[in-house]
């Protein structure tokens, strides 16, 4: 009986591995061509399906009362935030059964373009002919890059997070400090501190945005999308190694933290102890006013850091939520009015919880802050300045930069290794990451 | 349907000679309903898949293949294997042990402990999320000194890759021992006392009687107990998915084989690829649980 | 039946003492020799360790609710919070979406119930018919049973969510309870139940006084099903209540949704997770502890329940040596 079952298996086992009238390769899946654009039959009147995150649903309902005869059904999901892929997998399903897809969607991930906005009948509707030009032309230099694919943007911004230099001004006072303007002068008074002041902390290494933060700023190719889906990951490049370098050397004096921000032991022990830190513009009211507690008039931003080599100044940015249009919509007219609004509009911005990425509603945003007085100097103009340096060769790709650098640099800091002496497995699990989601590495 | 009131002659009370009857048809009926097409219907599906490519043409084995030499296949199984091993024996050993423990005497105080040992239990991969991410972090969790003890200093430092194989059994354990001693437990109340108390009366020590008596008697649901944690061990994803989300992703996100079907379903869109590897887990599942139904005889009657 | 091993016990460390007598002996007296205090004091041991390994991590839980998240961040584990701090993490958990929470344990409860019906209903009978009665294909029905179960449950996500799809169920609360009610693991728990306690003689007798199958289910398999019907509700009902992944492929409006997909929801809209959130909502530590203790309470005061019919039907067993 089980010998009868064995061979069974074995018939079948070799009658399969014969068969085979296709490839196995997954087809690769074609980038969006905006020309090709052909929405769905219209109905102006229609209701629409808006799915946002919960910090978002406020924004919607503000436009449903500012448009009573709209019709919206708002559902709350994760927004896709920290890492989730909730909006990906429903579309996928959606895609099988040729139903579902909500009309808006927002999303925290800024890489979800690089699906929504590939295969043969994409999610992602081209917004630039859904919205008016002079609207997409208001939003900040550059904000609108990882919607871009090919000649057409496929997703409205909708906030910024610019990477600027936050410092707690009292502390540089009282050590008698000047604020550095380029990153030698940060690694110098990095030392410094690491020797008159040991504890004290210039930056943290340990958190997953970690290179959005440091190598970005430094334009180290370690993802840039030629094409479609191209991309060149070259983490040995000079760009790259004097920033691992300067890294390496804070972290060994301890000017530099090996852990995250957010992680529990350094909130309890060491947020009081955080002199500068280059960081995102959201660092200032969630990381360093809700978390670390740091008390009124203490905290300011700086303007980013650069090379003294370099000509110009670039930064980086830590994330940064989307809206999507679905390009199969009914009511494209409502869904393209609603993000608008929700992205541009003061009602909907001035109180954002993030840099609004409309220049217009990011002026409002900065008096509200000034405003609120937390803050020791005015940060608009370090804000105003980031905003327009994001360096635009470092593409949100379909894999997630943090959970690589999480999964494979985090741990051998923690094993006291240097990054440098990771840059061949970073490199490596770069490539085996974009491969395996159909990019070509080069 | 019910079979008419002449049955006098189709029953015997003979062992093993009973004659088919229909009944058995209608009583399984509602059930094999619900399995064509919730079980079978979808498995099938999946086999399918696993066997076609997303334009729908055969492929044969390519999907196997392709998945196979997939630079996170053999880190995943070796992972799961390392796992596998421990949590059995872990399992097994423990859950015998206390469910034992718990049945002896004293029935108030134990059912007071079972209910604490299963409490756990009730809270799903999602509910415990913040508490693991609390549980690890040597700084301010409850179990702090334990880890500290060991010379881990941060939550990076405990979640190395070297000692996850034990923290997700510790978890899984955690999480899922509760349940299975209660099985264990009410399995135990089945065996007749009166065999347990001539044994106890004849001078055999609970370690005997434990051996000799309760656990053959057992032996059905020690083999059934055994495929299934076999079989959700091999396909481990709520602790890892977990200790990813509350490490802000410290973990690669393919560390089990069950992991890596997801990502290939959900993140690459290569619905093919994840039933190739969900096919791999069945087979392997299989595989044990022939052996232990065979061994165990979970498929014969008394 | 297995034979009795009739040594005397002085080999190993007994509870009741008889050093060497086992004659004639119907009620042992307990002689507290050093044997059976070290067999106490490790039982004590024992037990006491996993009790503190179970237990301790949701006391830290229950106490958490009492403390702001400064506190458990900075404070001492065990530390206790103030009655002002619950109530405050009360609100802020109820202010969540407009008690977003209640709305999601009231769905979890018409999932749960609603498909432990249908459960009971066919596992049942089911178990009872694979493992009492005789017809052609009994061991292909358990062995399929067998496979299914073992399948991932990843690969079938697609394939159900065809199905339900294709009959125009999708959104429905029927695209989450139908699936749901397939219980394999329950028809095995009670196939082994009936199979390892129900001697066939009982069932051979009932037939030969002219019981028709119907009544010797009813009559007699279904009066001692209680301790197996109270386990397999128990299950089937935690099972329903903590399952995520198919109600959150199935259900496409968050009105719907049941505590566990609701729970995701508050996670990652929760500053502890989530650091583009901000800071309005206020879900945080304490607020996340208490929003995992409530959705985990039904489950605790069923287990309750069934712990009861569990035990009074096993010791009022009917069966026989």
């Amino acid at each position: 009986m089980r010998t009868k079952m064995v061979g069974a298996i074995a018939v079948v086992g070799a009658a399969l591995a014969l068969s085979a009238c296709g490839s196995a390769d997954p087809a690769p899946a074609p980038s969006a061509k905006a020309d090709q654009f052909a929405p769905a039959a219209q109905d102006e009147a229609g209701e629409i399906t808006v799915w946002a995150d919960a910090t978002r649903v406020p924004v919607v309902k503000a436009y449903q009362k500012a448009h009573p005869e709209a019709k919206i059904k708002l559902v709350t999901y994760s927004g896709n935030a920290n890492g989730a892929t909730d909006l990906q997998t429903k579309v996928q399903l959606f895609d099988r059964t040729g139903n579902g897809w909500p009309d808006v969607a927002f999303s925290a991930t800024l890489s979800d373009t690089a699906w929504a906005a590939f295969g043969d009948k994409p999610y992602a509707a081209p917004v630039d002919k859904v919205i008016d030009k002079s609207v997409l032309d208001g939003f900040a230099p550059g904000a609108l890059d990882p919607c871009k694919v090919g000649a057409g943007t496929y997703c409205v911004r909708n906030d910024l997070a610019q990477v600027v230099l936050w410092y707690n001004k009292k502390l540089l006072d009282k050590f008698g400090y000047t604020l550095p303007t380029t990153w030698e002068e940060y690694q110098a008074l990095g030392e410094k501190v690491a020797k008159e002041h040991p504890g004290y902390l210039v930056g943290t290494a340990g958190d997953p945005w970690a290179p959005e933060i440091y190598l970005w700023a430094s334009q180290c190719p370690a993802s840039t999308v030629t094409e479609a889906k191209n991309v060149t990951v070259d983490l040995k490049n000079a760009n790259c190694s004097r920033m691992v370098g300067m890294l390496d050397k804070l972290i060994a004096n301890k000017a530099m933290s090996k852990a995250g921000v957010f992680d529990a032991g350094f909130i309890k022990n060491q947020a009081s102890k955080v002199l500068l830190m280059p960081g995102p513009s959201w660092f200032g009211q969630v990381l360093f006013n809700s978390t670390f507690k740091i008390p009124k008039g203490e905290i300011a931003a700086g303007a980013p850091l650069k090379f003294a080599s370099d000509t110009a100044t670039y930064t980086g940015n830590v994330g940064g939520g989307v809206w999507y249009i679905s390009s199969h919509s009914k009511n494209l007219k409502t869904a393209g009015d609603l993000v608008s609004w929700v992205t541009t509009a003061d009602e909907a911005q001035a109180n954002a919880v993030t840099y609004p990425a409309y220049t217009k509603a990011a002026a409002l945003w900065l008096t509200k802050q000034r405003d609120s007085g937390y803050f020791a100097a005015d940060i608009s103009p370090a804000f105003t300045q980031a905003a327009e340096q994001v360096w635009p060769g470092w593409s949100a790709t379909q894999y997630s930069q943090e959970a690589i650098y999480a999964s494979t640099v985090v741990p051998a800091l923690n094993k006291d290794q240097t990054i440098a002496s990771t840059i061949d497995a970073w490199q490596t699990a770069i490539t085996n990451k974009a491969t395996s989601l159909g990019y070509k590495v080069n | 349907m019910a079979t008419a009131s002449a049955p006098a002659r189709q029953a015997t009370g003979v062992r093993g000679h009973r004659k088919p009857n229909r009944s058995g048809y209608f009583f399984v009926a509602g059930y094999v309903v619900l399995l064509i097409a919730f079980g079978i219907g979808p498995t099938l599906y999946a086999f399918w898949l696993s066997i076609s490519n997303s334009r729908g043409q055969l492929v044969g084995l390519g999907n196997f293949t392709r998945t196979f030499t997939d630079y996170r296949f053999a880190a995943a199984f070796t992972h799961i294997m390392v796992y596998v091993v421990i949590w059995l024996v872990t399992l097994m050993v423990l859950v015998v042990s206390l469910a034992l423990m718990l049945h002896g005497r004293m029935h108030r105080t134990s059912a007071a402990l079972r209910f604490l040992f299963y409490l756990p239990g009730a809270l799903a991969g999602v509910a415990s999320v913040v508490l693991w991410l609390i549980l690890l972090d040597p700084t301010n969790s409850p179990v702090g000194f334990i880890l500290r003890a060991f010379g881990w200093d941060s939550l990076a430092t405990v979640i190395l890759p070297s000692h996850l194989p034990v923290i997700f059994t510790i978890i899984a354990f955690w999480t899922g021992a509760g349940g299975w001693i209660i099985v264990v437990y009410g399995a135990l109340n089945s065996i007749p006392p009166e065999l347990v108390e001539a044994a106890r009366v004849d001078g055999a020590s609970i370690f005997q009687i434990a051996r000799m008596i309760q656990i053959p008697l057992l032996r059905k649901w020690i083999a059934y107990m055994l495929i299934l944690a076999f079989a959700t061990g091999t396909q481990l994803f709520v602790e890892p998915q977990l200790v990813s989300t509350a490490s802000f992703g410290m973990i690669p996100d393919g560390w089990s084989p069950n992991q890596l079907s997801y990502l290939y379903a959900f993140q690459a869109g290569d619905f093919n690829g994840a039933a190739a590897l969900a096919v791999d887990l069945l087979f392997i599942g299989l595989a044990s649980a022939t052996v232990v139904v065979f061994r165990g005889g979970l498929f014969e009657r008394e | 039946m297995v034979a009795l091993n009739t040594r005397p016990s002085d080999t190993f460390p007994s509870d009741t003492s008889q050093s060497g007598s086992h004659l004639g002996r119907r009620t042992p007296r307990r002689r507290w020799s050093t044997g059976a205090i070290a067999g106490r004091v490790t039982w004590f041991v024992v037990t006491g360790v996993f009790l503190l390994f179970f237990a301790l991590p949701v006391v830290w839980m229950l106490l958490a609710v009492t403390k702001t998240d400064s506190q458990i961040i900075r404070g001492h584990p065990f530390a206790i919070g103030t009655w002002h701090d619950f109530t405050q993490a009360w609100g802020n958990l109820l202010n969540f979406q407009d008690g977003a929470i209640l709305l999601w344990m009231k769905n979890s409860a018409v999932y749960a119930f609603g498909s432990l019906a249908i459960t009971l209903a066919t596992a049942i009978p089911a178990g009872y018919g694979l493992a009492l009665t005789e017809f052609v294909g009994r061991k292909l029905l358990l062995t399929t049973t067998l496979v299914v179960m073992i399948m991932p449950a990843a690969a079938l996500v697609l394939p159900l969510y065809l199905e339900v799809n294709a009959v125009h169920l999708t959104g429905t609360i029927w695209s989450v309870i139908l699936p749901l009610s397939f219980y394999p693991f329950g028809v095995y728990l009670t196939y082994i139940y009936y199979s390892s306690t129900i001697p066939p003689d009982l069932l051979a007798a009932a037939r030969l006084d002219g019981c028709s199958e119907w009544q010797v289910f009813t009559k007699i398999a279904l009066p001692l099903a209680r301790p197996i019907i109270a386990l397999v509700s128990f299950f089937s009902f935690v099972g329903n209540w903590n399952n995520f992944f198919l109600p959150f492929v199935m259900l496409p409006d968050s009105q719907q949704y049941p505590a566990q997909v609701g729970l995701s929801n508050l996670l990652a809209a929760s500053a502890v997770f989530n650091t583009s959130a901000g800071t309005e909502n206020q879900i945080l530590r304490p607020e996340l502890a208490l929003a995992a203790l409530l959705t985990i309470l039904p489950v605790l005061v069923v287990f309750l329940f069934s712990q009861r019919a569990l035990l009074s039907g096993m010791l009022a067993g009917g069966t026989k040596g």
